[in-house]
């Protein structure tokens, strides 16, 4: 019996001990401060603007659809003005050029550039410089909308300007600095009315001045302060819903995805504030980048 | 590592002092070590892979080996789900009433102590229970049927861990009416021979006997097996090949230069029963076991924000073969078309470079996440990526009762009540936030549906209205929070009658079950079901079997035996969407199964053999699949109602006993198993309210536009993961207590695992009849890819309507048949007799001599359809990536019995 008693002892010793032996899931968190998606060594100095981009391919961007490859070394600049953090703008970056006489960021010199990925904005914050080497990427137009990126099939199966593979960020793509330093530096373009020439004359309708950063002040037409922006049902074959909203009188389109947090937006009655990305295809189409970009009439006399 | 190693040696020090006791055993429990049952009853096999059934019949040549001789391949006898196999302990039944199954894991590592066991196939007669389809086994764990003495075994092996100690002690049945046993193992591996897995077990089991008299003895059993182990991942052919590797494991990445897995199992099951074994007489016995088992089963995922990109490192977007259609030679996949579109080319070859320059590259990106996540605290926004442990909980009562009677020696019967009280306890933990501070318990993919509070005021994105969009930090509950209540009562009788000519046998059964939820959240998607009772289903079953033997001439016996159970679905199947609703499924019956087979079991001189032919059919089945709807981006419960299956086949074994010394074997199966009609359909997204989910379920007939109940058009499709076909050849030798034996087993038809989504009839293409001649409707089907419609419809599958909306046909996408091939398994092993009653017994078993890496034991294909919501066909093909698990690599297990 003394040894069965010591049979059990020690076995529900062992027990113990191995049971309280360290478990092997347990791991330390990295230290990511240091931690990038893109080149940690600079891509090169910038060899273009964005502004001189547009001109010197300025035959693909005269065209609806058409893209062409970089292949040389080309660096190109921009501050990051819009990204998807409010799940409105899908894959999409807006790049907008710096102007270092002013030390400010120009809303009416950008480009889109493009990546592969879902929330990028944690990586490519607002705020943020990036350049861009453009050696094996593409430039071009889809849907008149000057950008970065690569060719695709769409889902209507067309082949379009697509976005670049993440993965290109690791090669392509250097940061500079910190978002914070040139956060504080954009400005939307605020149109008050229809009174700017982009709304009249055509010689501003085009890729020169597409896409922009704006801020723009007027009236959805149908606005009842019940209607949301992009209900699911009535999404086109592009996932997004159009609505039109007075500048003046002049109508541009607000176009937003569904199923995202802009989308649930009610349009309001009165006149109201949106900024976003602004583009011209057959007329002006905003984009709003997140809720905080609907500002209503109250909101605006308090300013 | 190195503490668990020094644990080990302690254990095997201290295991050596003990006293040594005289061993009495058996040759033949020995030689349980040299088959490769050893190592692979406890593997654990993870819970996405199928478990092989492991029939034990110790009178049947063919079932008493199949399971084991099969096992690499995740063989099921007769294709049989292991809910149609029942383990009992003590006469306890263990199996696991939501799931219907016995989890192996529970007594994983205490191999030596539940080697005493009595399997039975279908229609054999037992003591313990009136068992299923798929047979059963009785593991008689008593103190006092442990051989009494010391044993301690270690083994080594490159399998899911690499080694392994075990120490048995039994005081046999004392004078003084006592008995005790106990057995203690320890399971290990830094990293299995999948990489990214490793393996952490600890097993126990103490058993004490009194014995009171001649007639009474009481029993007490305790045990548990506590375990940590990392799982490995099915992936598809691609993501295979660009890891040169049919093991590739997409479930780890590094983390600080660490290999860390994301799909992590916690398992214990501490279980205690305690039986009262009454003997009246020889010939009657009274067993009673009454048991309590409290299981923590745990197993973490990923888990990402509704909109942040997925994190798994083989996601769809991520291979090479995303970029352009690449099984389309005429229109894509040609040098014409690349040369002329370089940019798809550049882009395949870009991704093709990222996965094969840098391992870390094709598995989990920790640090991106942990990155993301620290952004987001900059922010003060909650985390976009995180860990989650899904928990599935019970607590068992349970009681058996069997009274046994051996009238004389040709009559006997037995008789026993079966009582099961179950307690499933389900809900998910935040295990690791990587990172971020907090999380919001909202359904994200529901805030995109219907928006959430900050934009609107909707009820529906909440998971827990009583505490509606809560901040979750790690160890939280959130998600969701429910308990299955299960009770099952059951009672049973058998009775057998042998004389020199014929056998028969029957029993019969009656069973009850009721079944309810308990919700302990209030999900916004349904306010008003989902929070307390579902109210209970009550199911009244039963069922029977008759078998009858004859004997024409001495050594020969054939048999008819017949059977027909009727039983309650499983709880696990029967609720919409447990995870967050109460509602029942529509059209809940009790499941009906015919089962039969004819038999002839033989000796003829040294040759000795079975064959046997069987049907089996299955009726008014319910099956629930749940999964992430890559095409929806939302969590997906899919319930088939009103199935109907077959099983049928042939199988046998021959074995010729040259002398005592040499024997040879042969043993196989050739079968079929497939479902035979169309069964219903109801789908339910976890992110949608019950309108919405309403919508889903609508299958809306072309022509007249009449709303049709929604179907999975499965007719002919085959069960997989199993071999349908599987040979044996086998050679055994022994010569002074040496052991030698080599297996060549031959393995086909083994099929993917169907997606029932992919068979939707409002998924599949619904072609009308665009004429009629002679009364018989004229299709045009044509998909531009030069196929014949006859092609298409068997490739791709689709529904046929006449010009009137009359329903002609409906055709099933072809489900993927895997290539047949061989595996050659060896063993070898001797016998040492010492002094004093001491033995060394030592067994290696090579197993896949040959390497083959090319034989698929199983998988599934993926539940996404190969065209966007426009009709347009992707550039990725998920009808062509199924993902796939593989039969292990050349492999070997040493094992060393010391018993003193």
């Amino acid at each position: 019996m003394k040894k069965t008693i010591f049979h059990i002892g020690t076995w529900a010793l062992i027990s113990v001990g191995i049971m309280m032996a360290s478990c092997m899931d347990d791991h330390d968190a990295p230290d990511v401060s240091n931690y990038s998606i893109t080149k940690e060594t600079s891509v090169g100095d910038p060899t273009i603007t964005i502004r001189d981009l547009k001109d010197k391919y300025a035959s693909v961007f005269t065209q609806n659809n058409a893209f062409t490859l970089i292949e040389d070394d080309e660096i190109v600049e921009g501050v990051v003005v819009a990204n998807d953090k409010g799940g409105n703008l899908y894959q999409t970056l807006m790049l907008a050029q710096y102007d270092a006489n002013y030390d400010m960021v120009d809303p009416a010199r950008c480009i889109i550039l493009a990546v592969k990925n879902t929330c990028l904005y944690p990586y490519f914050a607002y705020g943020q410089m990036v350049r861009v080497n453009l050696k094996g990427l593409y430039v071009g137009c889809y849907s008149k909308l000057p950008k970065i990126g690569q060719p695709y099939y769409t889902s209507s199966n067309n082949l379009r300007l697509g976005p670049m593979l993440f993965e290109l960020c690791k090669t392509n793509i250097y940061l500079v600095g910190k978002p914070s330093d040139y956060a504080g530096k954009i400005k939307p373009f605020v149109l008050r009315d229809d009174s700017h020439e982009m709304f009249k004359d055509p010689t501003y309708q085009n890729y020169k001045n597409s896409p922009m950063l704006v801020t723009v002040v007027g009236k959805f037409v149908g606005g009842d302060d019940k209607t949301i922006l992009a209900p699911d049902e009535l999404k086109d074959a592009g996932m997004g819903v159009d609505r039109d909203f007075k500048v003046g009188n002049t109508t541009i389109t607000v176009r937003t995805s569904t199923q995202n947090e802009v989308s649930f937006l009610k349009m309001p009655k009165g006149t109201v504030r949106l900024t976003g990305v602004m583009s011209y295809y057959d007329g002006w189409q905003i984009q709003l980048r997140s809720v905080e970009d609907m500002q209503k009439d109250m909101e605006i006399i308090s300013e | 590592m190195s503490k668990c190693l020094k644990l080990v040696a302690i254990l095997l020090c201290v295991s050596g002092t003990t006293s040594a006791q005289e061993v009495i055993d058996s040759l033949q429990s020995d030689s349980y070590d040299f088959t490769f049952t050893e190592s692979q009853l406890d593997d654990d096999n993870d819970a996405s892979q199928t478990v092989s059934t492991i029939s034990s019949s110790n009178n049947d040549p063919y079932m008493g080996e199949v399971g084991y001789r099969f096992s690499p391949m995740r063989f099921k006898v007769r294709a049989y789900d292991n809910m149609y196999e029942q383990t009992y302990m003590n006469g306890l039944l263990l199996n696991d009433v939501e799931t219907g199954r016995f989890q192996y894991s529970m007594i994983g590592g205490m191999n030596d102590a539940t080697r005493n066991k009595e399997g039975v196939a279908d229609f054999e007669y037992n003591t313990f229970g009136l068992t299923p389809i798929g047979g059963g086994s009785n593991i008689n764990v008593r103190a006092s049927a442990f051989a009494a003495g010391n044993k301690i075994t270690l083994s080594g092996t490159n399998r899911n861990y690499v080694v392994r100690g075990m120490y048995t002690y039994a005081t046999g049945l004392m004078e003084n009416g006592w008995a005790f046993a106990g057995t203690i193992g320890y399971r290990w591996a830094k990293e299995g021979v999948i990489k990214g897995t490793f393996y952490n077990s600890l097993s126990y089991l103490l058993s004490v006997e009194k014995r009171f008299g001649e007639h009474h003895a009481l029993s007490l059993v305790t045990f548990g097996s506590p375990t940590e182990r990392a799982q490995q991942g099915a992936s598809t052919e691609e993501a295979y090949w660009l890891a040169n590797s049919h093991y590739y494991n997409p479930y780890w990445g590094y983390q600080n230069g660490k290999k860390r897995n994301s799909r992590v199992v916690h398992d214990f099951e501490p279980t205690a029963i305690l039986t009262w074994d009454w003997k009246f007489d020889d010939n009657k016995k009274l067993v009673t076991s009454a048991g309590v088992k409290y299981s923590r089963y745990s197993t973490s995922a990923l888990g990402w924000n509704g909109d942040a990109y997925d994190p798994r490192p083989d996601y769809y977007k991520n291979l090479p073969s995303s970029i352009f259609d690449v099984y389309d030679l005429e229109n894509r996949n040609n040098p014409d078309f690349l040369q002329s579109n370089p940019y798809f080319l550049s882009q395949y070859n870009d991704l093709y470079n990222f996965w094969t320059s840098s391992e870390a590259n094709r598995q989990i990106n920790w640090d991106r996440m942990y990155y993301v996540n620290s952004v987001q605290n900059q922010n003060g926004d909650e985390t976009l990526y995180y860990q989650e442990r899904r928990h599935n909980n019970q607590l068992v009562l349970a009681l058996n009762s069997t009274f046994n009677h051996n009238i004389d020696i040709n009559n006997k019967y037995s008789l026993g009540i079966s009582l099961n009280h179950t307690t499933g306890m389900h809900y998910k933990t935040m295990d690791d936030l990587l990172g971020g501070e907090f999380y919001y318990d909202y359904d994200k993919f529901s805030a995109n549906e219907y928006g959430k509070g900050s934009v609107m005021n909707p009820t529906e994105a909440a998971n827990d209205l009583r505490n509606p969009y809560k901040r979750i930090y790690k160890g939280d509950k959130f998600g969701y929070d429910y308990n299955i209540n299960v009770n099952k009562a059951k009672a049973w009788g058998v009775i057998q009658h042998t004389n020199s000519t014929f056998d028969i046998m029957q029993g019969l059964y009656i069973e009850g079950t009721t079944i309810e939820r308990d919700g302990k959240m209030q999900n916004g998607r349904a306010p008003q079901n989902s929070y307390g009772s579902s109210g209970t289903a009550k199911f009244l079953g039963g069922g029977g079997k008759l078998l009858m033997s004859y004997r024409p001439f001495a050594n020969n016996l054939i048999s008819l035996g017949l059977g027909w159970d009727t039983n309650a679905p499983l709880a696990r199947n029967v609720f919409v969407a447990p995870r967050m609703q109460n509602n029942f499924v529509d059209n809940l019956h009790n499941e009906d199964i015919f089962s039969s087979e004819l038999s002839w079991k033989f000796r003829f001189g040294s040759l000795t053999g079975k064959f046997t032919g069987f049907f089996t059919r299955f009726k008014n089945q319910v099956e629930q699949t749940a999964f992430y709807n890559d095409q929806e981006n939302r969590f997906t419960y899919l319930t088939m109602t009103g199935i109907a299956k077959e099983h049928y086949g042939l199988e046998g074994a021959l074995v010729f006993q040259v002398d005592s010394k040499l024997s040879f074997n042969l043993m196989g199966t050739i079968s079929d198993a497939k479902y035979i009609d169309n069964p219903y359909a109801q789908v339910n997204y976890e992110g949608m309210n019950s309108q919405t989910n309403e919508q889903l379920n609508s299958w809306i007939n072309a022509v007249t536009g009449a709303e049709m109940p929604l179907r999975v058009i499965m007719k002919d499709i085959k069960v997989g993961s199993t071999p349908l076909t599987a040979v044996s050849f086998g050679i055994n030798y022994n010569i002074n207590s040496w052991f030698l034996e080599l297996n060549a087993n031959y393995y086909d038809r083994v099929y993917v695992g169907y997606s029932a989504y992919r068979r939707l009839s409002n998924v599949l293409t619904n072609y009308s009849a665009t004429s009629s001649i002679g009364g018989k409707p004229v299709f045009n089907i044509d998909d531009g890819s030069g196929r014949t419609s006859e092609q298409i419809l068997n490739e791709d599958g689709g529904i046929l309507f006449d010009i009137n909306g009359n329903y002609v046909d409906a055709y099933s996408p072809s489900l993927e048949k895997y290539k047949g091939g061989f595996m050659l398994d060896a063993s070898i092993g001797k016998n040492i007799r010492l002094s004093g009653g001491r033995a060394i017994s030592i067994n290696l078993s090579f197993q896949n001599l040959t390497n083959n890496t090319n034989l698929r034991t199983g998988g599934f294909e993926q539940n996404r359809d190969d065209l966007y919501s426009t009709g347009v066909a992707r550039a990725y093909k998920f009808s062509k990536n199924s993902k796939y698990y593989y039969a292990n690599a050349f492999n070997a297990f040493l094992n060393i019995n010391y018993r003193f």
